[in-house]
């Protein structure tokens, strides 16, 4: 046990991408952790100070209704992370049923599934989530589920290729000839051995997700009851160019906690492909 | 050839027909009643209301109402937009151009820097050139595109001044003819480059990784045991059959470009569709939104058929599947 985590930390320390990707994630998930002792003021309390230049009282200036920024973006870190993941768990569960049903079964199951991949892939995404979520109401659980609902097509297209290759594999028909069930056989040993490009593409959409939610949160679709980053920079801009605080510094919040996701999923693909290793 | 291209349409079509249900039963099964949805209002008149129950045949069965719906769609009829009183059509038709302006031209830059700039890199892989850029571009595929838009008009409009931060012309000069060309061109830099920006990882990316699958493939080692120079190799063979993938991801991304172009419409007050969507919203005005929804669906699934082809038309490949 104690050599395996060794060895995993060895690889990760041999991966720039995963290295760096995992530090700023731990960072991330510790000031979402800690907002409240990290926080400075408390994000919902109106100062008398409006759009206040960041100073040693206000590190990040304060908004224009005179919020703290800098307690807003600590607290939109929990927004952010658990839009992120909540909504990749579920396209990336929805996904790997999809594709492995459509890869391991075959026939005409499998073209139906196909063309339905097909026809998600055609559709403008986020205008698809934009106008539920404006007519459906903007709570978070909608944006959340939404958002999960709608990107599951990419997952299920990489699962539906590695059932497709598994299926043929020798152990699989082993176990069919032993008698196992199909159903058996696809949650035994279809979903575990293909996996992994599965766990590498779920933290890239974790990182597509937040930025959904930013854009929604930006044309004025978020969940007024929480403090979002993507809100921090609508209300932001409106007090611009003078007041350049309030946007810039929730912005790099989000590019630092999507670069983490990002980085993460391209280290694990490297992992996985040893030959894109050799060649970056 | 023809099976592939068959295939793509029928697909399309489905696709087209999927958003003309969606939209429909979105309204239909909308929280509350249908009628305050299409009116837009939480109370109704009694006019009101007998007028969209007429017009909507709502106290009709679901599946008449729904062929209804599509004989409407078909006809060009999207209805009528709450906040102007005008039909949605004419309302989309008046905002479409500038939108497409912005696509395309950003579109078409960041193929040509992107390719160029992979390409490049792919070239001398693991230089300092090579890795900047790599880094560079996990950088802005993070960003958000409207928040880069907003850092440029902090740095443009406070900074610099040189270049208009919001809307397609200059209000206060009637300029008229060349004059006005180059304003609207002046007011595009921004959005168009922040644009182009955001798309240039993609089509780095993919013409960078397919230089390199193309390099390392048994036939490049052939012509270099014959002697050829490597510069003629790379420009005669490599070039060529690297280049066609990105046509696909200009395909793929297709979808999401539009979506990036919308937000940017709004951080810069750019009179599109982008802009129109946020009015729709805000005043919760759903015949509209649902028609420019419609109207998105379609374009894209035309423009992804179109490129398909093209890529059909060039790759052999393909057609031969």
């Amino acid at each position: 046990m104690r050599k395996g985590f060794k060895d995993a930390l060895n690889k990760i320390n041999s991966i720039n991408e995963l290295k760096i990707g995992i530090t700023l994630l731990i960072i991330l998930i510790l000031i979402a952790i800690f907002a409240p002792l990290i926080a400075t003021h408390d994000p919902y309390v109106l100062n008398d100070d409006m759009a206040a230049k960041p100073s040693s009282e206000y590190i990040f200036g304060t908004d224009g209704l005179g919020r703290d920024v800098f307690s807003m973006v600590v607290y939109g870190s929990r927004t952010s992370l658990k839009v992120g993941i909540i909504a990749a768990a579920i396209s990336s569960i929805i996904g790997t049923l999809v594709g492995g049903i459509a890869g391991y079964i075959g026939g005409k199951i499998d073209k139906v599934i196909s063309e339905l991949i097909n026809m998600f892939l055609m559709l403008p995404t986020f205008f698809l989530i934009l106008i539920v979520i404006a007519i459906y109401g903007s709570s978070l659980t909608n944006v959340i589920i939404v958002i999960g609902l709608t990107s599951w097509t990419g997952t299920a297209r990489l699962m539906r290729a590695q059932a497709i290759s598994l299926r043929e594999r020798t152990f699989i028909k082993s176990a069919k000839t032993i008698g196992e069930s199909n159903i058996g056989i696809l949650f035994k040993h279809i979903i575990p051995n293909g996996i992994f490009p599965i766990i590498a593409d779920s933290t890239m959409a974790v990182s597509s997700a937040i930025l959904s939610e930013a854009g929604l949160s930006f044309i004025g679709l978020g969940d007024p009851n929480v403090i979002s980053w993507g809100q921090i920079i609508a209300h932001g801009k409106d007090y611009l160019p003078r007041s350049w605080w309030i946007c810039t510094f929730s912005g790099i919040a989000i590019i630092c906690t999507v670069l983490s996701f990002y980085l993460i999923g391209e280290g694990i693909n490297c992992i996985l492909n040893p030959k894109l290793n050799k060649a970056s | 050839m023809k099976g592939y291209i068959g295939k793509r349409i029928a697909t399309g079509i489905l696709t087209i027909i999927f958003s003309f249900c969606f939209t429909f039963f979105l309204i239909r099964y909308a929280p509350g009643n249908p009628i305050k949805v299409l009116a837009g209002t939480e109370n109704p008149n009694p006019e009101l209301i007998e007028h969209l129950t007429v017009k909507y045949g709502l106290d009709k069965p679901i599946i008449v109402q729904f062929t209804n719906y599509i004989k409407n769609i078909l006809k060009g009829d999207l209805g009528y937009s709450y906040m102007s009183n005008e039909p949605v059509i004419k309302l989309i038709k008046e905002k479409i151009f500038p939108t497409l302006l912005l696509t395309l031209t950003s579109s078409i830059i960041s193929v040509i820097v992107g390719t160029f700039l992979g390409v490049h890199a792919a070239r001398k892989v693991g230089s300092i050139f090579d890795r900047i850029m790599c880094g560079i571009s996990y950088i802005i595929d993070s960003t958000p595109g409207f928040w880069l838009g907003l850092i440029f008009i902090i740095i443009f409009a406070s900074t610099f001044k040189i270049l208009p931060t919001s809307g397609m012309h200059d209000l206060r000069a009637d300029n008229e003819g060349f004059a006005r060309v180059l304003d609207v061109i002046r007011h595009m830099i921004l959005p168009v480059g922040t644009l182009s920006i955001l798309q240039i990882p993609l089509y780095f990316r993919i013409s960078r990784s397919s230089v390199l699958q193309t390099m390392s493939e048994d036939f490049i080692t052939t012509l270099r045991a014959t002697g050829m120079k490597e510069s003629r190799i790379f420009n005669k063979y490599v070039l060529k059959n690297a280049i066609i993938p990105t046509i696909t991801m200009f395909s793929l991304s297709l979808a999401f470009t539009i979506s990036g172009v919308a937000l940017i419409e709004i951080v810069f007050a750019w009179p599109g569709m982008g802009r129109l969507i946020m009015e729709a919203i805000k005043k919760r005005d759903y015949p509209l939104l649902t028609g420019i929804y419609l109207i998105i669906s379609i374009c894209v699934c035309v423009a992804m058929i179109v490129t398909d082809i093209i890529y059909a038309l060039i790759d052999p490949r393909i057609r031969l599947e």
